[in-house]
């Protein structure tokens, strides 16, 4: 039950690192999170079918296909969020509410309403330790996340770049007084975080299904883990991410799988009533 | 200004009477056509749009039939049918603000009706409220038919009739009899009474239930996989639809879950379970009302089963499920019942009533077996004509294992564990 909080947790932290990111950095709580997920998903069916292999060998063209995508749509997003807008944040909800029905409806089209399934050589396989089984899938799901969370906070404090990330985080128009192009790093996170995202699709594509429809869960998910683990502060997604995890785990098992929502929303209120900045008091 | 104002007044006055009047000479119009207009209310998009299509195919395959035919035959004088979409989005709000919008702008004759059990629930009410006939060839809850619509008939029986044909399978025809069953049901009307329906039908056959689970549809079904693995019951039982019915099997074998019997009901004879899981999908059990092999002989529209499961493949390039064969048959159960009260189009609110009295007294064999609609009981307007089937994926496709009389060939049980298959 531990281990299978912890794994439900690591699926967490890759759908809610990009996110995170995105709304710490640029102040954009983007409504399309799941949709980048389904269409990472799609992307790596699609890729399995017309060039066959494992799909965990296209996580980094998925990362650079997705990077391009979120590059390319930053220019529209910032218009809707820039300017003389009374409320930017809400401009950028309705904008990516915009861009999340458009993706569900031209998957739909694109790809019709079968549901599709990719296997990779990690389906079904486990690991045995002891008297526990462990998912191998899953459990790469779980390193995925980590390894992720920690290849961006290196980047994140680490470089000369994610410097810049974070002074513009921390104060976007002293930032630009003092010479950053805001405008470009706000193109590089939402590109980072569509890259991410997206190629979280071929892990929950495998584990799951795929569907037109399959984002939205994720977006739930997303939103709880940003709340828990402090608006915009990205290493609180991994602790958010297991706690969240793990809620579910001990709450399908010890109280039933239908409090699950209700356990999570409790928790989410609580968090925002007691402690509006997240668990570790680290957000914005 | 004031005069300004005066002028806007009448402007739109005018536009409204404009309106008004050429509204009046479209519904004029209406009333002298020469089809039928059928309103559909099913789900397009969202998250129950493959549920959606797959009735959609069945309704659109009896219309095509039927318009090749020339129509539908009254007294003498050939009628075609012309359906008209209207989208549910699944979701039941929708499919009653659909409903309405089709009974009172559309001027529909009569109804053919949503994919899932929730949507169905809230049109029924409406069909109610306008007296508009409704066939559902889809929904399988009992809630339905427990609330004695009079508008409302099915044409699959209800699901807390249909699930215990694989439990019955289980509990007689297999050997080592299996003594123990652990379930698990998504949270919407259809799941949860199929998963309902498995738990009745264990205690009835003396089955001990080690757990039942209802769950949220879309959660992660990982920790209630677990739960029941770790009471080991000889059978797993899922009440779901098609995407959690893959999922579900997926997470079973990421936890290497090994019960002697792995049951479905709907979600296990779509086309994408057998695509989605691949080799997975073998030895899995389920439950269905008709199968393209069965032998059904009609004179109405399609022959024979074989006839109409060839006309399908030639259409939609894929086997029809006893979904589709269902939607087809409420279009089937329509047009012969308007043919016995000989009404034309457009309806009249007498003929709607008739059609309703007709409806009751319909008692036909067609392709997809007999259709009776039950007039008492909890199973109010459902089809009392069907006998469910126990089905198994054996070679890569369904085949009828039980129970009884309806085995095509015997059960593989037990189920071998996932690295020996």
């Amino acid at each position: 039950m531990l281990i299978d909080g912890l794994l439900i947790g690591g699926l967490i932290i890759v759908v809610g690192i990009g996110f995170s990111l995105c709304f710490g950095v640029m102040h954009i709580v983007d409504f399309a999170v799941g949709e980048w997920v389904m269409l990472g998903a799609y992307t790596g069916f699609i890729l399995v079918r017309y060039f066959g292999h494992d799909p965990m060998i296209y996580l980094p063209l998925v990362f650079l296909i997705f990077c391009a995508l979120g590059w390319a749509i930053y220019p529209l997003i910032y218009r809707a969020v820039s300017g003389k807008r009374h409320n930017p944040v809400l401009m950028g909800l309705v904008f990516t509410f915009g861009l999340s029905i458009l993706a569900k409806g031209g998957a739909l089209s694109v790809w019709g309403y079968h549901i599709q399934s990719i296997t990779t050589w990690l389906s079904g396989k486990s690991l045995a330790l002891g008297p526990l089984t462990i998912p191998a899938l899953r459990f790469s799901g779980f390193l995925f996340g980590i390894l992720i969370t920690l290849l961006l906070m290196l980047f994140l404090y680490k470089t000369r770049l994610g410097i810049t990330i974070r002074a513009t985080a921390q104060d976007r128009e002293m930032a630009n007084l003092l010479g950053t192009d805001v405008r470009k790093v706000g193109a590089l996170v939402y590109s980072l975080y569509a890259g991410v995202t997206g190629m979280s699709g071929i892990l929950i594509g495998a584990l799951f299904s795929i569907h037109a429809a399959m984002g939205v869960k994720y977006c739930t998910l997303a939103f709880f883990v940003v709340v828990l683990a402090g608006m915009g502060y990205v290493p609180g997604v991994i602790i958010a991410g297991l706690i969240l995890g793990l809620l579910q785990s001990f709450v399908g098992v010890y109280i039933g799988g239908r409090y699950n929502l209700v356990a999570l929303f409790m928790v989410m209120y609580g968090v925002l009533l007691i402690t509006p900045k997240g668990i570790l008091r680290r957000g914005i | 200004m004031k005069h300004n104002i005066f002028k806007s007044f009448l402007i739109i006055g005018l536009i409204f009477i404009f309106l008004g009047v050429t509204g009046i000479e479209l519904v004029r119009a209406q009333e002298k056509r020469d089809f039928f207009k059928v309103g559909v209310v099913t789900s397009l998009s969202g998250e129950l749009v493959f549920g959606g299509t797959v009735t959609k195919r069945g309704y659109d395959i009896w219309a095509d039939t039927v318009n090749q035919q020339g129509g539908i035959d009254i007294a003498g004088k050939k009628y075609k049918v012309n359906l008209v979409y209207a989208d549910d989005q699944s979701t039941p709000a929708t499919a009653a603000v659909a409903g309405e919008r089709l009974i009172t702008q559309e001027k529909v004759d009569f109804i053919l009706g949503p994919y899932a059990s929730g949507p169905t629930l809230a049109l029924a009410p409406i069909t109610e409220k306008y007296k508009m006939p409704h066939i559902t060839g889809s929904a399988e809850s009992p809630l339905i038919w427990q609330r004695k619509f009079k508008y409302t008939f099915g044409t699959i029986p209800s699901v807390n009739l249909t699930a215990q044909g694989i439990i019955q399978t289980l509990a007689q025809d297999v050997s080592p009899k299996p003594k123990t069953i652990g379930i698990l049901g998504i949270d919407d009307p259809f799941s949860k009474f199929t998963a309902e329906a498995f738990k009745a039908a264990s205690e009835k056959l003396g089955l001990k239930v080690l757990k039942y689970e209802i769950v949220p549809e879309g959660s992660d079904y990982t920790p209630a996989i677990t739960s029941i693995k770790a009471v080991n019951p000889d059978i797993f039982a899922m009440g779901n639809h098609e995407k959690a019915a893959i999922e579900m099997m997926k997470i079973a074998k990421e936890l290497r879950f090994n019960p002697k019997a792995f049951v479905q009901h709907y979600g296990m004879t779509t086309p994408d379970f057998r695509k989605g899981l691949g080799k997975d999908c073998e030895y899995v059990f389920g439950n269905a009302v008709w199968t393209p092999n069965m032998k059904h002989q009609s004179t109405i529209l399609f022959k024979t089963t074989k006839e109409y499961a060839d006309a399908f493949v030639a259409k939609f390039k894929t086997d029809p499920d006893y979904t589709e064969a269902g939607s087809t048959a409420a279009g089937i159960a329509f047009q012969e019942a308007l043919r016995m009260i000989k009404a034309t189009p457009p309806l009249t609110d007498a003929q709607k009533d008739a059609l309703i009295g007709a409806l009751e007294k319909l008692n036909i064999m067609t392709f997809y077996g007999q259709i009776k609609f039950a007039t008492e009981g909890d199973s109010y307007h459902c089809n009392a004509g069907l006998q469910p089937v126990a089905l198994q994926y054996q070679g890569g496709k369904t085949v009828e294992v039980g129970p009884g009389k309806l085995r095509a060939v015997g059960p593989k049980y037990p189920t071998p564990s996932w690295d020996k298959r």
